[in-house]
């Protein structure tokens, strides 16, 4: 009797604590949901998010937006089939059309192409003036980031291998902490951090020179298979409301900024700064040949994952590089370029 | 990590007066139960893994053969195709450095821990002041806090170590005070009729006395030590085997994760068998007093 009563309370105290979520985004569950994993860097996902444009436009559907801190966790949240759209890094995109993850996802945007958001930054006091006298120095950054992906590029372009210096696994606020204290040489990462780096150190390469060198990192939007061959037309709104973010980034940065802000905890004048130093396509940009490509015609971005995913399994991050065809039939060209302007 | 308090076999002294040939029996089974039930358990968590993920519900992903995490566990322990087992170092390095760490941790922890319990046990108003103090430390999971470590100590040895002393200070600390204030008062009051200092009472009667609630103390600690060391290897963390789990798991390497799993798991079963075995021996007298 009393075993009873005390599983009844804590029935009751469940279906209590149940009902008093604080999940203000899926309220309503009649309707079919969207789940998009965003993160907080940047980028004219957080415009959308934001003003709310694709609940605007899709008031037929409930949106749940999840934040995730890292590609990895955006992929492991696609294996699992929990997530819809995603934004993550071409690093991660590039692991997970390559085997032995082989995730069923598309790439359908390219949210930004790192600039100077993202570097390669010496500690005054270090002594190291160029990427060459790193050999034997104690770097940081993010394991399995677009920034460790293009700390092992630059150290590559140097005639340098990972095993000739000291990488150091770090988040960016430990990065900062180790930095200040003194004991990394130097770190590779991005902003906020990059900014409060940098009022000690100075920039040894940053990741618009390394795009230009022919190993660009991008913030990609990736769309599950399944869900784009069930909802076509949601991904073409999709796009849309992030080709408008776009442009909103072009017409009007502050307003841009303003969005983003409210988004990430920084301020309006914090993220115009950051805005600056990314590069951000216009949407004719994304759909032309040297990104995304046109309906049937994959662009140049599937070469640039191709050559990550080979540049991966060079560095024993991944078993064996996937072929060109992959990443192709890996890119959702359906009705691009008209599609952005409607 | 659980801690299971030994039963001394009481039959083992009752058996004995029975006849010879049912005693034989009897012990022939208690072996029996003993090795043979956890090895058929092996066996058949075995079978279950095998037909889960033949079964293909899941993505490899999630739930890999297990002849892909032994291959796993192969790679890890040796070098292949010019790569050192795992980022550079084999599987019995990252063990070796986390059971460093651990044991440094643990010791300084467990140290502090009993003197603390020692003090807060024998004197009232310190025990008012500290124990407030002490659940809210029990309290804090080692994630929240670790990062201020990284600020204070850096990214080496340091905050690590302290993480891991700071999880096994206080199971340490709390059941060495409750054992000493549990101190049978009778025995305290006869030793000091019989004219023992308070120090040789403490010495003499108190310690003693509290030794095996102390040591069931330390077990809890090391436990909750071990369980800390994926957050306490978060930054910086290789080698070392909460670092190797965390990496692989960046890289949704599902195989090398349950290599990992199973090394801490394992392990801790091997440091909880050694600490009972001490605890046998150097207290002898638990549950007899």
């Amino acid at each position: 009797m009393k075993i009873r009563a005390l599983l009844a309370a804590a029935a009751a105290a469940m279906l209590t604590l149940a009902g008093c979520s604080v999940d203000h985004s899926a309220q309503q569950t009649d309707k079919p949901t969207i789940r998009i994993g965003y993160q907080s860097f940047p980028s004219g996902d957080l415009i959308v998010k934001n003003n709310k444009w694709l609940e605007q436009a899709l008031p037929d559907y409930t949106i749940k937006w999840t934040k995730f801190d890292s590609g990895a966790d955006v992929n492991t949240a696609f294996i699992a089939k929990e997530l819809d759209f995603g934004a993550l890094g071409s690093s991660p995109v590039a692991r997970g059309l390559s085997a032995p993850l082989n995730i069923p996802y598309k790439v359908a945007f390219v949210l930004d192409v790192a600039g100077d958001n993202e570097a390669l930054v010496a500690r005054n006091g270090s002594g190291v003036d160029t990427i060459a006298q790193l050999r034997g120095k104690r770097i940081g950054t993010p394991y399995a980031s677009t920034a460790h992906y293009s700390l092992l590029a630059a150290l590559n372009q140097n005639g340098l291998s990972p095993s000739d210096v000291q990488l150091i696994d770090l988040q960016p606020q430990a990065i900062l902490a180790a930095w200040d204290r003194g004991d990394i040489d130097a770190a590779y990462t991005w902003l906020p951090t990059l900014d409060q780096l940098r009022t000690t150190g100075k920039d040894l390469i940053t990741s618009r020179q390394l795009a230009t060198d022919g190993k660009p990192t991008l913030d990609l939007g990736a769309v599950a298979d399944d869900f784009a061959a069930q909802h076509p037309d949601v991904v073409d709104t999709w796009r849309q409301q992030e080709a408008r973010a776009l442009t909103l980034i072009h017409d009007d940065p502050a307003a841009a900024a303003k969005a983003i802000a409210a988004e990430i905890g920084l301020s309006p004048e914090e993220v115009s700064g950051q805005l600056k130093q990314g590069v951000y396509l216009t949407p004719e940009q994304v759909a032309s040949p040297e990104w995304l490509g046109a309906d049937g015609k994959p662009g140049n971005i599937a070469v640039n994952l191709q050559s990550a995913s080979e540049f991966l399994a060079e560095q024993k991050q991944i078993p064996s590089a996937a072929p060109l065809q992959t990443f192709q039939n890996a890119i959702y060209t359906k009705g691009l370029p008209g599609v952005l302007s409607q | 990590m659980s801690v299971f308090v030994d039963v001394t076999p009481d039959d083992a002294t009752t058996t004995a007066s029975a006849p010879g040939v049912r005693s034989e029996r009897r012990r022939g089974r208690r072996v029996l139960i003993r090795v043979a039930l956890p090895l058929l358990s092996v066996v058949v968590f075995g079978v279950v893994w095998q037909i889960a993920a033949a079964s293909g519900i899941w993505n490899q992903t999630f739930v890999p053969y297990p002849a892909t995490v032994w291959h796993a566990f192969v790679d890890v322990s040796t070098t292949h195709d010019g790569v050192r087992g795992y980022a550079g170092y084999l599987l019995w390095e990252h063990l070796y450095m986390t059971l460093r760490r651990v044991i440094a941790g643990v010791v300084i922890g467990v140290v502090l821990g009993v003197a603390l319990g020692l003090v807060m046990g024998s004197v009232g108003w310190l025990r008012s002041v500290l124990e407030p103090w002490l659940t809210f430390l029990r309290a804090l999971p080692p994630l929240a806090y670790f990062f201020l470590l990284v600020i204070w100590l850096g990214i080496d040895e340091a905050p690590k170590i302290t993480l891991l002393a700071l999880a096994a200070l206080p199971p340490a600390a709390v059941a060495t005070t409750a054992a000493v204030v549990a101190a049978p008062v009778g025995l305290q009051e006869a030793a000091r009729a019989l004219g023992a200092s308070r120090a040789q009472v403490i010495r003499d009667v108190v310690v003693p006395s509290a030794l095996p609630e102390t040591f069931t103390g330390i077990r809890l600690a090391v436990g909750m030590a071990y369980s800390s060391v994926v957050a306490a290897e978060l930054f910086n963390g290789l080698p070392g085997i909460g670092g190797l789990v965390k990496d692989a798991s960046n890289y949704n390497n599902t195989p090398v994760v349950l290599v990992g799993i199973f090394a801490i798991g394992i392990s801790g079963l091997v440091i909880d068998g050694l600490l009972r075995a001490v605890e046998r021996r150097a207290v002898p007298w638990r549950g007899r007093v």
